[in-house]
């Protein structure tokens, strides 16, 4: 029972955020039949168009062997919070939501999938860990999402450019990049943009910049939630920055969106871009001149550490206002039962979460993840997908010691997304890069957004630490 | 009769309104229904935010040039069209078609217009021998350069209204009253600026108060062209407010912004209509 207050503040809210997401993005008509046996999802349009084309069959099929009619609805990714906000403050609309990376913020209005991850822990194995530290809140101990998958994040080279310069394998440390960027520009002055690392208010920027603070031994906090960015680590990475934009970057990396290193990598204006291979599957299947260049490296070693972020990590949340909780969780237990499909699917973009979901079938359970992680490798050194040649992709089978979740080194929280979505750390990457402030007033800038936005989650009992915050 | 207006206004306008000025005095969060009242917290803390303070300078530049292009330039269409010519028809729809062009797709073919790789712009300028060697222009990452694209982009879709509403204000103007000013020894100059623009007066108001409240209150360029880079230096308010507010989680903090300029728009609303109302009775 609400009172009139609640309902009039409940109503209120969902007309003021429910306006400004729609006008965000595309439509989404949810049929308002709530009949039991209906189960309806948000998904991404995936990077590899192809994996769209494995689930929604795959889904619909799901449902029709349990007696569940299942919708998919799919919105580009920049839509899928604006879309979230508008369900929750309606308290309606689709079942089961997918999020990128941190659904965190939205835990509150999440069922807790405890129960769900047991099972598979006990039916496959431990999941990956940057995938527990991406959906679970270790200081509501709630497991608000569920990750089927994560996705790696490499460095791409234009591997004929390298070799003129006498790096055929590409960089391997931050500093090769600063070392190689002029001998790009001599080696191929064609190139635009000798190194493609953006530094704009997009996703990939986001992921890139935090590679850059973490290898130099900064982070936004540590592992206990309290806030660290200000700090020598973080302040050398920002002189790093400063250097490699002043001798291999330009201002389009300060512009760029989500697509936007993919194409010029693609174009061959860039020589050494940092994605996932959805860029390369691209040149692939529209058989691009770049292709026969186009290899990958891991991530680079900076001074302190060598670690990527993931490139997307997939968080699905059940709402507490589905009618079709049960139907919910058992779906999304056998979207990890389908692993292995679902890697295919997407032509090896997305990697499980529980390796041990890719095992061979009949494997005990504690050599379950081992099993897993082979026939993970034996993908990645034989690309089914044409990969000339086929072990093209064989780093990739290596890159789970060398990935790390947003939120690193803790545990993905709420402040963490919204430091993620406001775009507080490539602003202040951006603008010790361009000079636009020097790289101590742009950190002491971010330090104090980023405080600001830890004590609003700590008021809100969602984010522990502050005794330590720098 | 007037119900439907009424419940309208009421439902559509007023009361989000009046909750988005509510929800400004809360801690609200997207991911939460629960919120208490903060005061003026979160007031103080968007006017010490830097990026508030250069949105709000940009809409504010955003707004007046934008305007100031969209008035001369409206002017000159409205006059043109106002000539018989051959072709006449083709023009008006070329003219009116920006309008009618949903600002998503238009803005996808200027964001490749502007690509700061790939810029059609660029290409041109360097087969004509303008951008020599090593140069380019950064539109979309450049700060003044992205601020000009985006005046641009709005100017071009918001031409088209002003245009038809200045060519209605000019057609209604009697014959009879140029030839009047022109037997008096008016020339051109003098029979535009001492005529026909006091006469046109209350429909330039209405254009103008419109277009600045549209163009305060307009997000969806910079959103869909810049994203308010680079580094948060193209935002103007609505989109800095859609950032904080919906992206960013912080309800309370982004309705803070978005009505940061409300008694502002409504001291100018009051104004413009006044001084319209002035020049019909006079």
């Amino acid at each position: 029972m609400q009172t009139r207050r609640q309902f009039i503040l409940k109503g209120g809210k969902l007309v003021a955020v429910g306006a400004a997401a729609a006008a965000a993005g595309p439509t989404i008509l949810v049929r308002d039949a709530r009949a039991a046996g209906q189960l309806k999802i948000l998904q991404w349009a995936h990077f590899v168009p192809a994996y769209d084309k494995w689930f929604d069959p795959w889904a619909k099929e799901w449902g029709s062997k349990h007696g569940v009619e299942v919708t998919v609805d799919h919105v580009g990714f920049a839509d899928v919070v604006p879309r979230a906000t508008a369900e929750v403050a309606a308290q309606a609309g689709h079942d089961i939501h997918m999020f990128l990376g941190l659904a965190s913020a939205f835990e509150e209005h999440v069922i807790d999938l405890g129960d769900v991850v047991g099972n598979l822990e006990k039916k496959y194995g431990k999941q990956v860990e940057l995938a527990h530290r991406s959906t679970y809140n270790p200081f509501t101990k709630k497991q608000f999402a569920l990750s089927d998958m994560w996705v790696p994040d490499p460095g791409n080279f234009h591997k004929g450019v390298w070799a003129k310069i006498g790096m055929p394998n590409g960089p391997v440390t931050y500093d090769d990049l600063v070392k190689a960027a002029p001998e790009i520009k001599k080696a191929a002055p064609q190139m635009q943009i000798p190194i493609g690392i953006g530094l704009s208010q997009d996703i990939d920027s986001n992921m890139a910049v935090r590679n850059i603070l973490w290898c130099h031994g900064g982070s936004i906090q540590d592992k206990d939630s309290n806030v660290v960015l200000n700090s020598p680590e973080t302040l050398a990475a920002l002189e790093y920055t400063k250097k490699l934009y002043s001798v291999g970057m330009t201002q389009a990396v300060l512009s760029w969106n989500a697509a936007s290193n993919n194409q010029a990598f693609n174009a061959q204006e860039t020589a050494y871009i940092l994605n996932s291979i959805s860029a390369y599957r691209t040149a692939q299947d529209n058989k691009l001149p770049v292709l026969d260049n186009y290899f990958f490296t891991p991530a680079l070693k900076g001074p302190k550490a060598q670690l990527a972020s993931e490139h997307v990590m997939s968080g699905y949340v059940v709402w507490k206002f589905s009618k079709n909780q049960d139907a919910a969780k058992e779906f999304l237990t056998a979207l990890v039962d389908a692993s292995r499909d679902s890697m295919l699917g997407s032509k090896l973009y997305n990697f499980p979460s529980f390796f041990g979901a890719a095992a061979e079938p009949g494997t005990p359970l504690a050599k379950k993840p081992e099993s897993g992680a082979a026939w993970i490798t034996a993908q990645c050194n034989k690309d089914p997908f044409g990969s000339s040649p086929p072990d093209k992709l064989a780093l990739l089978a290596k890159s789970l010691p060398w990935s790390t979740n947003l939120g690193y080194p803790g545990f993905a929280n709420p402040a963490e997304g919204e430091i993620f979505d406001t775009y507080v750390l490539t602003d202040m990457f951006a603008k010790a890069a361009t000079g636009a402030l020097s790289p101590k007033d742009a950190m002491a800038e971010a330090s104090t957004r980023a405080k600001q936005i830890f004590d609003k989650w700590r008021q809100k009992k969602m984010v522990g630490g502050g005794g330590k915050d720098k | 009769m007037l119900t439907p207006a009424v419940l309208y206004i009421t439902l559509l306008v007023a009361l989000p309104f009046l909750l988005a000025l509510f929800l400004s005095l809360t801690n609200s969060s997207a991911g939460s229904l629960q919120f208490s009242y903060v005061g003026f917290r979160n007031f103080q803390s968007v006017l010490a935010n830097p990026v508030f303070q250069r949105s709000l300078r940009n809409t504010f530049i955003f707004t007046f040039v934008s305007q100031l292009a969209v008035m001369v330039l409206g002017n000159i269409l409205a006059r043109a069209l106002m000539k018989s010519f051959r072709g006449k028809s083709i023009a008006r729809f070329l003219i009116l078609m920006p309008w009618a062009a949903p600002i998503s797709l238009a803005t996808l073919g200027w964001l490749w217009i502007f690509d700061s790789t790939f810029s059609v712009i660029n290409w041109v300028l360097k087969v004509v021998g303008w951008l020599g060697p090593g140069s380019w222009y950064y539109w979309l990452g450049d700060a003044t350069l992205g601020m000009a694209a985006i005046i641009t982009i709005h100017v071009w879709r918001m031409l088209p209204f002003s245009t038809v509403i200045l060519l209605a204000g000019l057609t209604a103007i009697p014959n009879e009253v140029r030839e009047a000013a022109a037997i008096d020894g008016a020339g051109t100059l003098a029979r535009i600026f001492r005529v026909e623009i006091p006469m046109m007066r209350p429909i330039l108001t209405v254009a103008v108060l419109f277009g600045v409240v549209f163009t305060f209150t307009d997000m969806s360029v910079v959103y869909l062209l810049t994203r308010g880079g680079p580094f948060n230096s193209t935002h103007v308010l609505a989109s800095l407010a859609f950032q904080e507010g919906v992206l960013g989680g912080d309800v309370g903090r982004g309705a803070a912004v978005a009505i940061f300029l409300v008694p502002l728009l409504v001291v100018l609303a009051v104004v413009m209509l006044r001084s319209a109302r002035t020049a019909e009775v006079g």
